[in-house]
């Protein structure tokens, strides 16, 4: 830089000289008092100092690039748990046993250059509002968008979901607490099978137990299998010993269990003893729904880092269940008992549900067409004479009257509405005959619904020449799947005649177009359970659902009661939405039937059975 | 080749900046295995030049505080080391005179004839290191045929826009 500077004085000036401007400093001035005025008097003192040219730069300044010590953050992902790689798909394809997976396999999928035909999204997963530390939150940020995870790279599924399943997946994933309560037939347990086995892989998840109703576990399993094959599956069973090695088995990502033996087994254990779990998931979760049960009370106590239900009904009958549910989630305290709008708000916050009308545009309407018949005259002249000696007898018991006499009544006058037990007469299978014989003509399948295994059978000798076909809990369980296959395959099979409690869940049978309610539920929800063994996800027709309801009967009172009961409980799900409602009566609604007062205090002792079990119905009868 | 095999053990890294004079520059280096799941990331805080930075570097200012300043920090913290890097950001590809890992940055396909198809992006490598074309054609691209290799950068932008927002609340 010293050459820069010219040293030497310039022999000619080259700059012009400025212009000027007189300007008169004849200011006048005021002087305030200030007591020191007599020195603003005095000349000022100029001196002057002389001062020689330099003739040499002393100060260089000088500048080095100098940048302060880049800050960073480092984030080191968990490993995930390494499985062994999954065997290659099977090749012969037919050999799937789930035809709800058929169905999204026809799905449009990726195709090898990238593209697909179907619009692809990034369902990405986000961090959980209540996650504060840059790093958790980093962690969801950074995972790669679910679509690219599951799409045939890193973790092979069998048959892509649908978005509205993607965003399931990863809600759940986020989730500590989290009740997912899709509508029946929409994919809760592999969204629920696929958000634990991302989980696994991101090293989120060690020890996952899985809590679920007996008849299910065999679905369970064979969903693992189909969605994440490669995640070892250990099923709780076997005498008290064994089941023990089982809990504590350190190296078994996932465990499942049913109800009963979750809460007597927990109860053996010492409690430094028992076991611990990253992830608890309750299938069926309504199982919890009363507070006091010990199922609830041991579920609510296992030790874990994350808490997930599962229901198609997170509401059964009344908005207490709800609050239970929460309980289990730990979003309310123990014994908490939010409010109306309160459960509202933690229904926004930690329930997601679907519905198929929601989601499933493409599925074909399901038509539902309540039928109301007149009674046969035999079964009329029945029907009155059982009503009125019934009442008589009630109102002749007086304070010893309970729901259970009313309940009997009940069961009762609905036998007749399906039949006349001494001649046989009924309108319903006069009518049931009659789709039949159109049905069959075209090749069409159905699927009848009864609460009553008598029922069936009856109806299983009369419409004979349907090809019916036989499945209740009166059918050994190792008969029950070549029923279904037998119906699925038989070209002259075309009815297949059901109980409520053992053919309501967990059946795949969308390749039947009709169903029909040959007597009544106790509560809607049960019916559309059963009514979406047809219409769910693989359905490519319109599915005609058929009620009976006998005119001027029970059943017509009882229907109207359900339908008014309906409304109160959309106010917390959302409206539109009538299908979680699963709606028991209570005892003074059953007593209102008859047009009586319940003599029980609380009066909203719940007197519907369960539908699990055909036997209590039959006994009931 | 099936998981497991020498396939995972690939390690690339996403390198990518967002910011401005104003804010301040932050960048991030996420590194994943060969099917985009997450290994590591690091980033920086932001790094804000001052006025006579500003002045001094010129237009080689943006450049270098990506490059030379930001990124190569992080390939040097960073615990996982990648064996490819790629970047949005062709100021981060001066990285390369730094660092001696492969590196190309994502350009339109019509951009230049030295450009390389990984997966479903153009690449291209600096224009000292076409060298790098070899070893990627050589190795690497039939592993990723069909790999979205832009998402994984969309991740880190994400993540620095949450360091961010984090910082400023």
């Amino acid at each position: 830089m010293d050459s820069a500077i010219n040293h030497e004085q310039p022999k000619t000036p080259v700059i012009p000289r400025p212009p000027t401007q007189s300007i008169s400093l004849s200011l006048t001035a005021g002087i305030y008092a200030s007591g020191m005025n007599s020195a603003l008097k005095r000349s000022p003192r100029v001196e002057c100092e002389s001062a020689d040219l330099l003739d040499r730069i002393r100060y260089v300044p000088s500048w080095k690039p100098h940048w302060a010590k880049v800050q960073t953050l480092g984030l080191t992902f968990p490993e995930g748990i390494e499985f062994l790689p999954p065997p290659p798909p099977p090749k012969d394809e037919s050999n799937e046993s789930s035809a709800e997976l058929h169905a999204v396999k026809d799905l449009p999928q990726s195709k090898p250059d990238g593209g697909t035909k179907r619009e692809r999204t990034a369902t990405r997963l986000k961090p959980p509002d209540s996650t504060l530390s840059i790093e958790d939150r980093l962690f969801y940020v950074l995972q790669a968008p679910l679509e690219a995870m599951l799409s045939g790279q890193e973790l092979i599924m069998p048959f892509e979901p649908f978005a509205f399943q993607y965003e399931g997946i990863a809600w759940l994933f986020s989730k500590g607490s989290a009740l997912l309560a899709d509508e029946m037939g929409l994919g809760k347990t592999m969204q629920a099978i696929t958000a634990i086995r991302l989980l696994l892989r991101a090293g989120h998840l060690r020890r996952i137990l899985l809590i679920c109703p007996k008849p299910l576990i065999p679905n369970w399993r064979r969903e693992f299998q189909m969605w994440a094959e490669e995640i070892p599956v250990v099923t709780v069973e076997g005498n008290a010993a064994r089941r023990r090695i089982i809990w504590t088995m350190p190296t078994a990502p996932v465990l499942i269990a049913n109800y009963e033996l979750m809460a007597r087994d927990f109860d053996a254990f010492e409690e430094d003893e028992r076991p611990k779990f990253d992830l608890v998931v309750l299938d069926e979760a309504q199982r919890i729904k009363n507070r006091e049960s010990s199922t609830a009370q041991t579920a609510r106590s296992l030790e874990r880092k994350r808490s997930w239900a599962l229901t198609g009904t997170p509401i059964e009958n009344r908005p207490e269940e709800l609050a239970s549910l929460f309980e289990f989630l730990e979003v309310v305290p123990p014994r908490g008992t939010p409010d109306l709008r309160q459960l509202k708000r933690l229904a926004n916050d930690y329930i997601l549900r679907r519905t198929k009308d929601l989601v499933m545009t493409d599925l074909p309407p399901r038509l539902d067409r309540d039928e109301y018949l007149d009674l046969a005259p035999a079964q009329q002249y029945a029907y009155q004479i059982a009503e009125k000696e019934g009442i008589i007898q009630l109102n002749d018991m007086g304070d010893e009257i309970s729901i259970q006499h009313v309940f009997e009544l009940v069961l009762r006058l609905k036998q007749i509405t399906n039949f006349d037990p001494l001649t046989g007469e009924s309108a319903k299978l006069d009518r049931l005959t009659a789709h039949m014989e159109e049905i069959s003509s075209s090749g069409g399948k159905a699927i009848l619904f009864s609460q009553w295994t008598r029922c069936i059978d009856w109806l299983d000798e009369r419409l004979k020449q349907f090809g019916t076909l036989v499945y209740h809990g009166g059918v050994p369980t190792k008969k029950r799947e070549p029923i279904l296959q037998q119906f699925k395959e038989d070209p002259d099979s075309h009815l297949l005649l059901m109980s409520y409690g053992t053919g309501a869940v967990g059946l795949n049978l969308q390749f039947a177009g009709y169903v029909f309610l040959f007597d009544r539920w106790w509560n809607p929800a049960v019916e559309d359970q059963a009514i979406n063994r047809a219409h769910r996800i693989g359905q490519k027709n319109p599915v005609f659902v058929t009620k009976f309801i006998s005119k001027n009967t029970i059943e017509e009172r009882i229907d109207l009661v359900l339908q008014q009961k309906r409304e109160l409980f959309k106010a917390i799900l959302g409206d539109g939405d009538d299908t979680n409602v699963s709606l028991s009566l209570n005892a003074a609604e059953i007593f209102g039937l008859f047009d009586m007062k319940a003599r029980h205090k609380k009066g909203t002792k719940q007197i519907g059975p369960t539908p699990s079990s055909d036997s209590s119905q039959d006994a009931a009868a | 080749m099936s998981v497991g095999s020498r396939n995972d053990k690939l390690k690339l890294g996403f390198l990518t900046a967002i910011g401005g004079r104003e804010k301040g520059y932050v960048a991030g280096l996420l590194v994943t295995n060969q099917f985009g799941r997450p290994l590591e990331f690091q980033c920086t805080t932001p790094v804000k030049p001052n006025r006579t930075q500003q002045i001094l570097y010129g237009p080689t200012l943006v450049p270098f505080i990506m490059g030379e300043l930001i990124a190569r920090t992080l390939v040097e913290k960073v615990g996982v080391k990648p064996e490819l890097i790629l970047t949005d950001r062709t100021e981060i590809l001066d990285l390369r005179n730094h660092v001696s890992t492969p590196m190309f940055c994502i350009v339109e396909e019509s951009e230049t004839d030295d450009s390389v198809t990984i997966g479903q992006q153009t690449f291209r490598a600096h224009s000292s290191f076409l060298s790098d074309h070899e070893m990627i054609a050589e190795q690497i691209a039939s592993m990723l045929s069909h790999a979205d290799l832009a998402e994984p950068l969309e991740r880190v932008r994400m993540a620095l826009q949450e360091t961010i927002s984090l910082a400023a609340a």
